[in-house]
């Protein structure tokens, strides 16, 4: 199902957190809400759920305005950073409470449950509590329970935040390729640019509750439309007073660039990062483990910079 | 054992056996010191069975009124915050703030023949001071806050996304409600519960300006017992008071449970 936000507009008491929001998430896409914190996504994110009211503008489900449609009757599966389980009931009871309100039969409710249960690896666990599973497990519980209801949309508010980094890659993987596989219209906020780069196929770019851009990953990343997004979306550093990537910049022959002094080459395995200073302003390149073997740059080493041809810098969307 | 240990331990042996346990032997034996035949008429006293009676009926009306109260309020204060609510969490412990004796002299300033809504109420049959409707006021009163001091934290460390989840799953307040919200309080509400009963049985201050005190007609049991010392009628008195201790021994054993079990919960929460 596509989602149309328009002008969504939310004050908290006086303060201005969400500022004229419109987008068009089209339907079965992988959508990641990024940006800093109290940038304002999580907020977005509960009002597309109907957990919180906004002030202006209208949201639309498949053209459908649901602004004033309360959580319950919206059908959007939500799952919260942490994972909210109904502690009391066991990881079935838990999946099945969506079917329950729903008053399916039992035969058929056990059925769906042991399918979503299989479905998130977790059919071994039914009779447990959710005290009784690890963060990963729980995640994947909570998954299965709002998948339970068959939503049109699936909300997920920094579902990997809370889980230790080998876990965290193992389950992005694992969602991006379920959610690809129900094609599901997913919106999934995040703090981290590398997580959402890699599981979403679109970004919005969020910050003091606008949107900043929207884009592919890979566009944005070549093609930021500013420098918060330049910054946001990976490292930068500054030649010249311009911001560039560090691996858009190469040494080259003395004279060709910009003069500078090596004062610190740190190796981080395939990466290679040399720090130079020009004039008393620090920047770094980034050079690859064969560029730095070849170059060989040593600290005290008078070296010249520039950019590479066709170079990402921040440049105003037309 | 260290010497430092068996110290500490024999003093706190000392201070409780003194303020517990000599009492509560020196209870026993009072009671059973003319053995188990008059123990036995004494327990079946006219006005002390009278005063179990109209314990219980005021337990019956004032503990659940106050479960409600507490819950209700509870859910007010941490799920919908306002500068009122704020203030109403202040206000809510001033019963324990102030003596059991003000609270009687003051719903006697307000119910009685001669206070603000007394002659009112009157017209309309309603006799408040003096009766039952009084006593269960002024117990309801005492005990206000004891189940919404368990509920309110608890409540606010739960936080609110398990029921957000469930709003989200289709259901609707009553069902999020029952399934959630209470399944979460259960425990700090029974613990809330006992410490409501255990002041509604045990109150004597408010109750004593409220009631009037009249035998066979207004006292609880612990009116009973104050009065059968009055009238030097120490035996039925210690019958009266052990009894008393019983229930309070029994409420402390349920709230101990309640306090285990709540405690267990509270590890899984880690």
């Amino acid at each position: 199902m596509s989602i149309s936000l328009n002008g969504v507009t939310k004050y908290f008491g006086s303060d201005l957190v969400l500022d004229h929001v419109t987008d068009e998430v089209p339907q079965g896409s992988l959508t990641a809400l990024l940006g800093p914190s109290g940038s304002g996504k999580s907020t977005l994110l509960r009002i597309i759920a109907g957990l919180e009211p906004l002030n202006e503008g209208y949201i639309e489900l498949d053209g459908r305005d649901v602004t004033k449609v309360p959580a319950r009757d919206r059908n959007i599966g939500f799952c919260f950073q942490d994972y909210a389980p109904f502690r009391q009931m066991t990881v079935f009871d838990n999946v099945a409470y969506g079917l329950r309100v729903q008053r399916v039969p039992k035969a058929q409710l056990k059925a769906e449950v042991e399918d979503l249960l299989d479905l998130v690896r977790l059919e071994a666990f039914a009779d447990r509590y959710p005290r009784q599973l690890s963060g990963g497990q729980r995640q994947r519980m909570a998954l299965a329970r709002a998948l339970a209801i068959k939503p049109s949309v699936l909300l997920l508010d920094e579902p990997f935040a809370a889980l230790d980094a080998q876990v965290c890659a193992e389950l992005r993987g694992w969602v991006r390729s379920l959610q690809r596989t129900l094609g599901i219209t997913t919106i999934l906020v995040t703090h981290d640019q590398s997580e959402a780069m890699e599981i979403a196929d679109r970004l919005v770019v969020l910050n003091e509750g606008r949107i900043e851009q929207v884009g592919t990953p890979d566009s944005m990343y070549d093609k930021p439309a500013n420098d918060f997004v330049q910054a946001f979306l990976g490292p930068i550093t500054t030649l010249n007073g311009v911001a560039y990537r560090p691996h858009d910049i190469e040494l080259c022959v003395p004279g060709l660039g910009t003069d500078a002094t090596v004062t610190d080459v740190i190796r981080l395995g395939f990466e290679v990062r040399v720090v130079v200073e020009n004039n008393g302003i620090a920047s770094w390149v980034q050079l690859t483990h064969d560029e730095a073997q070849r170059l060989n740059p040593v600290v005290g080493e008078h070296v010249s910079l520039r950019a590479r041809t066709g170079a990402s810098v921040a440049s105003p969307q037309p | 054992m260290k010497p430092s240990r068996l110290a500490l331990r024999t003093v706190v042996l000392i201070y409780v056996g003194a303020l517990i346990g000599v009492p509560l032997v020196f209870l026993f034996q009072q009671a059973f010191i003319h053995g188990f035949g008059p123990f036995w008429s004494a327990m079946h006293d006219p006005a002390m069975d009278k005063a179990i009676a109209l314990t219980a009926k005021v337990s019956v009306v004032a503990v659940p009124l106050n479960v409600l109260f507490g819950v209700g309020v509870s859910l007010w204060i941490v799920r919908h915050p306002t500068r009122f609510t704020r203030l109403l969490d202040t206000a809510i412990d001033v019963p324990l703030a102030i003596s059991p004796i003000i609270v009687g002299l003051v719903l006697e300033l307000v119910y009685a023949q001669t206070g603000w809504f007394g002659p009112t109420l009157a017209k309309l049959g309603l006799h408040v001071m003096f009766s039952y409707p009084g006593i269960v006021m002024a117990s309801i009163f005492v005990s206000l806050p004891l189940v919404s001091r368990q509920v309110i934290p608890l409540l606010r460390e739960v936080g609110d996304h398990q029921e957000q989840t469930a709003s989200t799953l289709g259901a609707g307040p009553v069902r999020i409600f029952f399934t959630i919200t209470m399944r979460s309080i259960t425990w700090a509400t029974a613990y809330g519960v006992s410490l409501t009963l255990a002041r509604v049985i045990g109150e004597y201050g408010a109750v004593l300006i409220v009631s009037g005190n009249i035998a066979l007609v207004t006292q609880t049991l612990t009116l009973d017992i104050g009065s059968n010392f009055d009238n030097f009628n120490n035996y039925q008195g210690f019958v009266g008071a052990l009894l008393l201790a019983l229930v309070s021994i029994v409420l402390l054993l349920i709230l101990g449970i309640a306090r285990h079990r709540e405690r267990t919960r509270n590890e899984y929460l880690a």
